[in-house]
C-alpha cells in the first residue's frame, strides 16, 4: 500500500500539479534560467578550450570566479562599472597570455592527464592568487540590473532573470558570429577540427590558445557578473563549475551549442524538480538531479545530446 | 615533359637523414633533393618511409639525424608552423580537412598566413579585416574555378565523396600559394576519371605556377606520365634516384617494387 502511494506521489501527483497550475510551472521553470544561463556559460568557457586546445580545464569555475572578484574589486575602488569591465577584460586576456607561456607551451604533447593537472594546479593558484589581492569576503555587487518581479500573463517573473537570460543571448550571438564569420573564427574552427591539417596551413596554436582562453575568461566574467549580481560575489562561485560536468555530458564536450541547451535544461529541470517533486522525495533533489540526468545520458547517449558520434580514429 | 627545360637548383635538400620510432627505422641515412619547378615522384612499397619523409620536410617529424637545408638555412629539424610561412604546403594520405566547414571555407583557411594582419589586430579591427576577408574570397574563387568544384563551394566536406574531398584538400594547400608542395597519394582510391583530372591539375599547377611538387604515388603509370625525376624507398633506404626510364629499367628497384604486387 505505502509502495502505491510512494509511487502515486512519484509519478502522477507533480504532473497533476503541472497540469493544474500551468503558470506555477513557467514561473519555476524560468527561476531556473538564470542557473542555467551560469551553467551555459561555464561550460561555454569549458567547451571552447576543450576544442581548441583538447584540454579539460578544471579551472573554468575559478576564472568565473577570480573575474568577479576582480570586477568588483575594481568597482569597490571607485572605478565606474564599463572601466572595470574592459580592466577586467584585459586582466583575462593577460592572464591566457601567461597562462599560454606558463603552462600551455611548456606541457604541449604532453599526455591530456598532466595538462588536467595543470589545471588543477591553476585552480588553487588563480583561488590562493584573488583571495591575497581581494580579500575573502562576500562583495555585494550592484551594477543596476533591475530585479523587481513583473507579472507578464499571469506569470510572475523576476526582471533580473530576464536580463541574464537576454545578456547570454547577445553574448552567444556575438560569439556565433565571430566564429562563423571572421577569419580568426576560421582558424579556430579549423584548429578544433584538425589539429594537423591547421598545422599545415601555418595556423599559430599558441595564438589560438590564448585567444580561446582570453574568450573563456571574458565569458567567465560574464557569468560572474550575473551571478554575483544576484548572490555577492564569493567563493562559492567557483562551486558551479562542478555542474558544468554534467552539463557538458548533456550537451556534449564539444559542442557549443550543447553547452548552452545542457546548462538551460539542466539549469531549469533541477529547479522544476525541486519544487514539484519535493513533497515525493523530501528535497535536496537541486544536489544530486545533474548528476542523475548525465548518467541516463551517459547510458543512452554518451556522446551528449549535440556532440559528434564519439569513434576511436585509427 | 613540358616542364623538364624550366627545372632549376634545388630548393630543398634532406641529407642524411635518420628517423625512428623506439625500434623502428623509418629513415635510414636518406639524402635527396628538390629542384626548382620539378615534378619529383617518391616511390615505394608500403611502409618504406615515403609519408615520413614528407612528415620530416614539413616538420611533422624530427629526424634523429641529418640536416634539412631549405632556402639557404640548415637545419635539424623543420617546424609544421615554420614550413607553412616558408611556402611548404601539403595535402595528406588520409586526407586531413575541415570536416564540419564548407570547400570555401577549407580553402579560405589557406589563405590565413597571407592575411596581412595578425590574429589578435584582426580581433580589434573588424572593418578593416572584412574587407581584407573578401580580397582573400576572390582568390579562393579562382582556385574553385580551376579546380572545378564550384558546385559543391557550400557543402560541408565531411558530405562529399572522397575523390572531391582529396581535389578540395589540394586546393586548401593551393590557397597558400606554395613554393613547394607536397601530396602524399592524391591519386589514393580514385577512378581512372578522377585520375587523369588530378594528373591534369598536378601538371597544371607546376606548369602554370612554376610550382615544385613532390608526390607520393602508387600508379606507375601516373609516375611514369607525369613525373620529372622519380625516387625510391625501400624498408627506409633510399635504392634509386632518376629519371623515369632510368628507375624503370634499375634491377634494384625492379627487385624490390616493381616485382612487387601493388595497387593499378
Ligand atoms: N608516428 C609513427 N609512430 C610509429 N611508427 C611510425 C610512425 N609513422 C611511421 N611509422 C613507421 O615508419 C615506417 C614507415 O612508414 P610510412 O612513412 O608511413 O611509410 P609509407 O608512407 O612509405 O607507406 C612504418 O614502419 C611505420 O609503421
Ligand atoms: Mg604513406
Amino acid at each position: 500500500m505505502e509502495i502505491v502511494a510512494f509511487l502515486h506521489a512519484l509519478l502522477v501527483e507533480p504532473f497533476v500539479a503541472m497540469w493544474q497550475n500551468p503558470e506555477f510551472l513557467l514561473e519555476v521553470a524560468i527561476g531556473g534560467l538564470l542557473t542555467g544561463v551560469m551553467y551555459s556559460l561555464v561550460a561555454l568557457g569549458f567547451v571552447l578550450i576543450y576544442k581548441a586546445s583538447g584540454v579539460f580545464n578544471f579551472a573554468q569555475g575559478t576564472m568565473v570566479l577570480f573575474a568577479a572578484l576582480t570586477f568588483v574589486g575594481l568597482l569597490e575602488r571607485g572605478f565606474p562599472v564599463w572601466a572595470s569591465f574592459l580592466l577586467t577584460a584585459l586582466a583575462m586576456i593577460a592572464m591566457a597570455f601567461v597562462i599560454e607561456r606558463l603552462v600551455l607551451r611548456p606541457l604541449v604533447n604532453q599526455d591530456p592527464i598532466i595538462l588536467f593537472m595543470a589545471t588543477i594546479g591553476l585552480t588553487y593558484f588563480l583561488e590562493g592568487f584573488g583571495q591575497i589581492v581581494w580579500g575573502g569576503d562576500v562583495h555585494p555587487l550592484d551594477i543596476g540590473i533591475p530585479k523587481s518581479p513583473l507579472i507578464i500573463g499571469g506569470v510572475l517573473i523576476n526582471e533580473f532573470d530576464l536580463v541574464a537570460a537576454a545578456v547570454c543571448g547577445v553574448l552567444v550571438t556575438v560569439l556565433a558570429v565571430f566564429f562563423q564569420r571572421t577569419a580568426i573564427g576560421r582558424a579556430l574552427r579549423a584548429v578544433a577540427d584538425d589539429h594537423q591539417a591547421a598545422l599545415s596551413v601555418g595556423i599559430p596554436l599558441k595564438n589560438i590558445w590564448v585567444i580561446v582562453w582570453a574568450v573563456a575568461g571574458i565569458v567567465g566574467l560574464v557569468a560572474g557578473i550575473l551571478w554575483g549580481s544576484n548572490l555577492g560575489v564569493q567563493f562559492s562561485i567557483s562551486l558551479v563549475a562542478l555542474k558544468a560536468l554534467p552539463v557538458l555530458i548533456l550537451g556534449g564536450f564539444t559542442s557549443v551549442p550543447g553547452a548552452i541547451v545542457g546548462g538551460l535544461i539542466i539549469g531549469v529541470g533541477e529547479k522544476v524538480a525541486e519544487v514539484f517533486w519535493t513533497p515525493a522525495t523530501g528535497g535536496a533533489i537541486e544536489d544530486w538531479f545533474a548528476y542523475a540526468l548525465a548518467l541516463v545520458f551517459l547510458l543512452i547517449r554518451p556522446q551528449g545530446l549535440f556532440g559528434e558520434r564519439i569513434i576511436e580514429r585509427v | 615533359m613540358a616542364a623538364a627545360k624550366r627545372i632549376g637548383e634545388p630548393v630543398l635538400e634532406v641529407r642524411d637523414i635518420t628517423l625512428s620510432f623506439g625500434g623502428v627505422r623509418a629513415l635510414l641515412d636518406v639524402s635527396l633533393e628538390i629542384r626548382a619547378r620539378e615534378i619529383l615522384a617518391i616511390i615505394g612499397p608500403n611502409g618504406a618511409g615515403k609519408t615520413s619523409m614528407l612528415n620530416v620536410i614539413n616538420g611533422f617529424y624530427h629526424p634523429q639525424e641529418g640536416t634539412i637545408a631549405y632556402k639557404g638555412r640548415v637545419r635539424q629539424r623543420m617546424r609544421p608552423h615554420e614550413a607553412a610561412e616558408q611556402g611548404i604546403a601539403r595535402t595528406f594520405q588520409n586526407v586531413a580537412l575541415f570536416r564540419g566547414m564548407t570547400t570555401l571555407d577549407n580553402i579560405m583557411t589557406g589563405r590565413l598566413l597571407k592575411m596581412r594582419r595578425n590574429f589578435l589586430w584582426q580581433t580589434i579591427h573588424w572593418g578593416p579585416a572584412l574587407a581584407e576577408e573578401l580580397e582573400h574570397r576572390v582568390f579562393a574563387e579562382r582556385i574553385i574555378d580551376f579546380l572545378e568544384i564550384e558546385s559543391i563551394r557550400r557543402t560541408p566536406v565531411g558530405q562529399l565523396p572522397y575523390g572531391l574531398q582529396k581535389r578540395v584538400e589540394l586546393g586548401r594547400a593551393l590557397a597558400m600559394e606554395p613554393e613547394l608542395l607536397l601530396l602524399d597519394e592524391p591519386m589514393a582510391g580514385m577512378n581512372v576519371e578522377e585520375k587523369e583530372d588530378m594528373s591534369r591539375f598536378i601538371l597544371d599547377v607546376n606548369d602554370e605556377f612554376g610550382t615544385t611538387i613532390a608526390l607520393i604515388e602508387h600508379d606507375m603509370g601516373v609516375v611514369m606520365d607525369i613525373s620529372d625525376r622519380v625516387v625510391v624507398l625501400d624498408y627506409g633506404r633510399k635504392i634509386a634516384d632518376g629519371s623515369p626510364d632510368q628507375v624503370r629499367r634499375d634491377t634494384a628497384v625492379i627487385d624490390a617494387y616493381l616485382g612487387v604486387a601493388h595497387e593499378a
